[in-house]
C-alpha cells in the first residue's frame, strides 16, 4: 500500500495560500472584524440591565409578556454571574456567523433544490463541513486570519452552513409539485414561481434552518473560544480546563439562556414571517379564550410600539454612556519604562500558564505597559507567536511536550529560556495513605487503591510512559489497572478521595496547583523510571528582543522555585475564574520586593 | 380552421427519446421500449378541437391522458409531433413566448386544485392576472367576477383551506376563466370530488359553457362523465388514442373490444337519444304504421331513457319528428330493448389481435362509478 501523504500536500498547499493569497484574507478579515466589531460595539454598548430590557422588548413582541419577563430574568442571571460583556461578545459572534452563513445557505440551498446535479455535489462537502472537527481548520484559520474572532466565526460559518442549505433545499423541494406546475401552466417566469410560490411555502422549513443555523452557531462558540475567540466559549473552556465547577456551570447557564432566547424567538419570528404561520397564529388567537388574565398574557405590542421601545432604551442606553464617558478621560497614563506600550501575552489553560503569564501582567502593568492577556489553544497559540500577532508566552515544555511546535516554527519564534525546571512526573497519593513513599511501595496494595491508577487522557505521554515503562520496572503491570480519563476528571476524582480520606493514587506532574492546595505525597522513583523532567520555556516572537529589548531581558532572568510556583497556582485555584489577575496581585503583594527582583528597573 | 390541432404528438420518457419515436414509428410496440428503460407515454396521437367544444380525453391511469394535456400547453415538450393552437405552432415557441401564451391564451385546472395554500381565495383567483403584470385593481376586479362566475361570491377574503373540495375547485374554475383564456386545460377536474358534487360540478361547466363558449380538453377516467360533457370523445389506452369520435360513436360503434368493455357499464338510456336507435321510416313501415294517430312524438334528440313513459302506456311504436313535425323514424319496443342490450347492436368492425381484456373492478374501480 503506497502511502498517500495527503496531509503532506495539506499542509503546503495552506503554506502556499498563506504567502500568496494573504491580500485576500486579509479583505475577509476586514470585512469580519468589523462586522462583529459593529454588532458588539451595539450589543455590547448599553448598560447591562438596559440591553436586557431591550432584549426582553423584542422578546414581548415576538412571543408576549411571559416570555418577555423570562428573558429578563435569565439575562439578569447571567449579568449577575458577572458575564455579561462575554455573553454580549458570544451573542454578536453568533449573529454575525448566522447572518454569513445565512448569506450564503439560503441561496446554495436554492440553487440545490432546483438542480439535482448541484444538490449531488453540495451533499459531499455538507457532510464534510458538518463532520470534520473543527479543529482540524481552526488551526489554518489561525493561520490565515490570525487569532481572535474571525477563526472561531469561520469555524461556525463552516460547522453551521450545513442545515441551513439542506433545510433550504428541503423546503422547496417539498412544495406540493402540483402548485409549482400550476404556477407554470399560468405563465409564471422561473424566478417568480420561485419568489411567489416556492420560498412563501418553503418559508416555515427555511426558518427552522435558521433555527438550527443559529443553535449551532452557538454550540461552537465553546470550540471557538480555543482559537481566542473570546466570549463564553473561552470562560467555559477555562473553566473545564481548570475544573473550575461553579464557573463552568455559571458560563455553561449563560449560554443556555442565550440559547433559549435564540431559539424561541427564531422560531416566533418564523411564525411572524411566514403567511401561513401568520394564520395559524391568527386562528390560535380566535380560538383561545377571552379571559382578562389570558388576554393580558397574550397581548403582543404592535411592531410599532416595540420599536419604540427598543429605540427609547437603546437613546437612554447612549445618553447614559455619553454622561460616563466624561468621567472616564481620567485613566492613570503610564509611565515608567513602558511608556504604555501594548504587549500581547498568550497562554493556554495549563496552570502554571495562567500562573505565570498573570504574575507577568501585573508586574508589567506595574512597569508601564499595557499587557493584553489571551487565552488560546496551544496549536493556535504557537501559530499566532510564530506569525508575530502575539508577543509572548511562558508555558513550553521543552525538550518533549512542545518540540514540535518549536521546529516546525524554528526560526519564527524567539527562546527566551527556561524560568522553572525540571518538571516531572509522578504518581501521587495523598499524605494520609501510611507506608507507601516510593513506587516500589505500591507492589501488593492494589487492594487498598481499588487495583486502579486514576490516570488522565490516553493520548497524554505520560500515560504511554506508565503504561510501557514505568509499571513494568517496578512489576505493578497486572497488578493496578490504569484507568484513562481527562485531567478534570482525574482531578475531580482525587478531590473527592481526599475529602472522604480515601486512599487513591493518581497521575500528576510538577508543577501543579494541586501540591499548594492539598496535602499530596509525591512517589519517589528510585529506578529513575519516568525520565528526565523538562524545563518550561518563555517564547517570544521572532522580533520580541528587538520590539521589548527590557521585558526580554527581565524575562531571560526569570526563575520560578516550585514552592513558589504552587503557591501562585494555588492562590489563582482558590481566586476564583475571573479573577486570575487580582489573585496574582495578591500573591504579589504577599511577596514583597519580588517585582524589583523580576523586573529590575535602571541598570 | 380549428382552435386547437395536435399532429402526431409523441412523448417518450428516458434515454435517447427521439431514437423510441422512430422505433415507435416503425411499429415497435410499447413494451419493446420498456425493456430498454424508456417509457412512451403518448404515441401518435392526433386530434383536432374546434373552438366552443368540449373535448373529453379519457382513459385508464397511466395511458397518457395528463402527459397529452401537459404537451397542448408546453410544460412538457412533445417529443415529437406539433401542437398548433389557432394556426400556430406552440412547440416552437421560446420559453418566454410559450408563457406569454400560457397566461393569455390557455388555463389549466388541476385534479387536486393546486391552489396556493398562501394566498386567499380572491388572490388566487387573481394569480394568473398578477403574473401577466394587470394592475391589482384590475385584476382583483377580474377575479371578483370569475368567482361570481363560478359561484364563490362572498367568499373571496376566506382562505382555501377554509373550503370544501368542491368550492376550492370553482376557486381553480375561477382561476382559469379570471384570465379570459379561450382554451381551458381541465385535468381529472372533478375526480377528487365526491360523485354528488362531481355531478353539480359538470352541470355548472356546461352551464358555463352554454354561456362563455370556451373550448376546453378535459381529462377524465370516468366515462360517465365523459359522456356527460363531452362533445367529442377520445379514448386513450397504452399511450394511444383508439377511439375519437362523439359519445353515440362510441357507444354505438366502438373501435374494438377495448373500448366495448369500456362502455358495458355506462347508463346508456341517457346517453342514447331516439335518434341513434330509430328506424327510417321507408325501412320499417309497418312501425309506421302502428303508430296510434295522435300519439305523443319525441325528437331526435330525446334521450332513450325519456321513451319509457310512452312505451309503458301503450305498447305501440313512438313516432321521431323533426322541428316541423316531419316524421324522421320510428322507435319500437324491440328496437328500444336492443339498444339497451349489453352487447352494442353493431360489432366492432375489426377485432384487435390481443384478447380483450374486461375490466377489473378490483384493480380499477373509479372507472364504473356512476355519477
Amino acid at each position: 500500500m503506497p502511502e498517500i501523504n495527503l496531509g503532506g500536500w495539506a499542509e503546503s498547499a495552506v503554506g502556499w495560500l498563506q504567502s500568496h493569497l494573504s491580500w485576500l484574507f486579509d479583505a475577509v478579515s476586514t470585512v469580519l472584524t468589523g462586522m462583529y466589531d459593529g454588532v458588539h460595539a451595539a450589543l455590547g454598548a448599553p448598560e447591562a440591565l438596559l440591553m436586557a430590557g431591550i432584549l426582553a422588548i423584542v422578546a414581548w413582541w415576538l412571543r408576549g409578556l411571559p416570555a418577555a419577563v423570562l428573558a429578563f430574568a435569565g439575562l439578569a442571571v447571567i449579568d449577575s454571574f458577572g458575564l455579561w460583556d462575554r455573553a454580549m461578545a458570544t451573542l454578536s459572534l453568533v449573529l454575525v456567523a448566522s447572518l454569513i452563513t445565512l448569506l450564503f445557505a439560503v441561496p446554495l440551498g436554492i440553487w440545490a433544490a432546483r438542480d439535482r446535479r448541484v444538490s449531488g455535489a453540495l451533499r459531499p462537502v455538507l457532510d464534510l463541513m458538518q463532520t470534520m472537527p473543527a479543529f482540524v481548520y481552526l488551526i489554518p484559520g489561525v493561520m490565515f486570519f490570525s487569532i481572535g474572532p474571525i477563526p472561531g466565526l469561520i469555524a461556525t460559518i463552516v460547522f453551521s452552513m450545513p442545515p441551513g442549505v439542506r433545510m433550504t433545499e428541503l423546503g422547496i423541494r417539498q412544495v406540493d409539485g402540483e402548485l409549482v406546475e400550476a404556477a407554470r401552466a399560468f405563465g409564471t417566469t422561473p424566478r417568480d414561481t420561485l419568489v411567489r410560490v416556492q420560498l412563501p411555502l418553503a418559508l416555515p422549513t427555511i426558518m427552522a434552518g435558521v433555527n438550527q443555523v443559529i443553535m449551532l452557531a452557538l454550540s461552537m462558540v465553546v470550540i471557538a473560544g480555543m482559537a481566542g475567540a473570546g466570549g463564553l466559549g473561552e470562560s467555559v473552556y477555562a473553566a473545564v480546563t481548570q475544573v473550575d465547577i461553579g464557573g463552568g456551570v455559571e458560563s455553561g447557564l449563560a449560554v443556555v439562556v442565550l440559547a433559549m432566547y435564540l431559539d424561541r424567538m427564531t422560531g416566533a419570528l418564523g411564525k411572524r414571517v411566514s403567511p401561513l404561520g401568520r394564520r395559524a397564529a391568527a386562528k390560535a388567537d380566535a380560538a383561545a379564550g377571552a379571559a382578562v388574565a389570558s388576554k393580558v398574557l397574550r397581548y403582543r405590542p404592535g411592531t410599532a410600539v416595540a420599536a419604540v421601545g427598543v429605540v427609547v432604551l437603546a437613546l437612554v442606553a447612549g445618553g447614559m454612556r455619553l454622561a460616563d464617558g466624561d468621567g472616564r478621560q481620567t485613566a492613570a497614563a503610564g509611565g515608567g519604562v513602558g511608556q504604555g506600550r501594548a504587549v500581547k501575552l498568550g497562554y493556554f489553560p495549563w496552570d502554571e500558564a495562567v500562573a505565570s503569564t498573570y504574575l507577568w501582567q501585573n508586574i508589567l502593568e506595574e512597569r508601564g505597559y499595557k499587557p493584553e492577556v489571551k487565552q488560546l489553544d496551544p496549536g493556535p497559540l504557537y501559530t499566532a507567536l510564530a506569525q508575530g500577532q502575539m508577543d509572548v508566552q511562558f508555558d513550553s515544555w521543552l525538550p518533549t511536550t512542545h518540540q514540535q511546535y518549536m521546529d516546525r516554527y524554528r526560526d519564527r519564534l524567539t527562546d527566551l529560556g527556561s524560568w522553572y525546571g525540571p518538571t516531572s512526573l509522578e504518581l501521587t497519593v495523598p499524605s494520609y495513605v501510611k507506608g507507601v513513599d516510593s513506587l516500589a511501595d505500591l507492589k501488593g496494595k492494589s487492594a487498598m487503591f481499588g487495583g486502579k491508577i486514576v490516570g488522565i487522557e490516553s493520548s497524554a505521554g505520560m500515560m504511554g510512559k506508565l503504561n510501557d515503562k514505568v509499571l513494568k520496572e517496578y512489576g505493578l503491570d497486572g497488578e493496578y489497572k490504569v484507568v484513562s480519563s481527562s485531567t478534570s476528571t482525574m482531578l475531580a476524582e482525587l478531590d473527592r478521595a481526599l475529602k472522604k480520606k480515601e486512599p487513591i493514587v493518581t497521575t500528576l506532574w510538577s508543577p501543579h496547583w494541586a501540591y499548594g492546595k492539598y496535602d499530596l505525597k509525591k512517589l519517589k522513583d528510585p529506578k529513575g523510571a519516568w525520565g528526565q523532567g523538562e524545563q518550561i520555556h518563555a517564547v517570544g516572537k521572532k522580533d520580541f528582543a528587538k520590539d521589548f529589548p527590557k521585558i526580554a531581558e527581565w524575562v531571560k532572568n526569570f526563575k520560578m522555585s516550585e514552592e513558589d510556583l504552587s503557591s501562585l497556582e494555588a492562590e489563582i485555584q482558590n481566586g476564583g475564574k475571573g479573577k486570575e489577575k487580582e489573585s496574582a496581585r495578591r500573591w504579589l503583594d504577599a511577596h514583597p520586593g519580588l517585582v524589583d527582583k523580576l523586573a529590575p528597573v535602571g541598570a | 380552421m380549428s382552435r386547437l390541432k395536435a399532429e402526431h404528438l409523441y412523448k417518450v420518457f428516458g434515454r435517447r427519446p427521439e431514437a423510441a419515436v422512430r422505433r415507435l414509428e416503425d411499429g415497435a410496440g410499447r413494451d419493446e421500449l420498456r425493456a430498454d428503460g424508456t417509457t412512451a407515454a403518448v404515441i401518435d396521437a392526433s386530434f383536432e378541437v374546434e373552438a366552443g367544444q368540449i373535448f373529453v380525453v379519457m382513459g385508464l391511469s397511466g395511458s397518457g391522458k395528463s402527459t397529452l394535456l401537459r404537451m397542448l400547453n408546453g410544460l412538457l415538450e412533445p417529443t415529437s409531433g406539433r401542437v398548433l393552437y389557432d394556426g400556430r405552432d406552440l412547440t416552437g415557441l421560446s420559453p418566454a413566448e410559450l408563457r406569454e401564451v400560457r397566461s393569455r391564451n390557455i388555463s389549466m385546472v388541476f385534479q387536486h386544485f393546486a391552489l396556493f395554500p398562501h394566498r386567499s381565495v380572491l388572490e388566487n383567483a387573481a394569480y394568473g392576472l398578477e403574473v401577466r403584470g394587470v394592475p391589482r385593481a384590475e385584476r382583483l376586479e377580474h377575479a371578483a367576477e370569475a368567482l361570481e362566475l363560478a359561484g364563490l361570491k362572498g367568499w373571496e377574503s376566506s382562505w382555501p383551506d377554509e373550503l370544501s373540495g368542491g368550492m376550492q375547485q370553482r376557486v381553480g374554475l375561477a382561476r382559469a376563466l379570471a384570465t379570459d383564456a379561450d382554451l381551458l386545460l381541465m385535468d381529472e377536474s372533478f375526480s377528487a370530488l365526491d360523485p354528488l358534487i362531481r355531478r353539480d360540478m359538470q352541470d355548472q361547466l356546461l352551464d358555463l359553457q352554454k354561456r362563455l363558449k370556451k373550448t376546453i380538453v378535459f381529462i377524465t377516467h370516468d366515462l360517465n362523465e365523459a359522456m356527460r360533457l363531452g362533445d367529442r370523445i377520445a379514448v386513450m389506452r397504452d399511450g394511444r388514442i383508439v377511439q375519437n369520435g362523439t359519445a353515440e360513436d362510441i357507444l354505438v360503434r366502438p373501435a374494438n373490444d377495448y373500448v366495448a368493455s369500456f362502455i358495458q357499464d355506462v347508463d346508456r338510456s341517457r346517453v342514447l337519444t331516439a335518434g341513434s336507435i330509430m328506424a327510417a321510416p321507408a325501412a320499417d313501415a309497418a312501425a309506421v304504421a302502428a303508430v296510434p294517430d295522435g300519439a305523443p312524438t319525441v325528437s331526435e334528440e330525446t334521450p332513450v331513457a325519456e321513451l319509457f313513459s310512452p312505451f309503458s302506456r301503450s305498447g305501440s311504436p313512438v313516432a321521431v319528428t323533426d322541428d316541423s313535425g316531419e316524421v324522421t323514424g320510428v322507435v319500437t319496443r324491440d328496437s328500444l330493448l336492443a339498444a339497451l342490450a349489453d352487447q352494442p347492436n353493431e360489432r366492432p368492425r375489426e377485432e384487435e389481435p390481443e384478447a380483450p381484456t374486461p375490466l377489473a373492478p378490483a384493480s380499477e374501480p373509479e372507472v364504473i362509478t356512476h355519477a
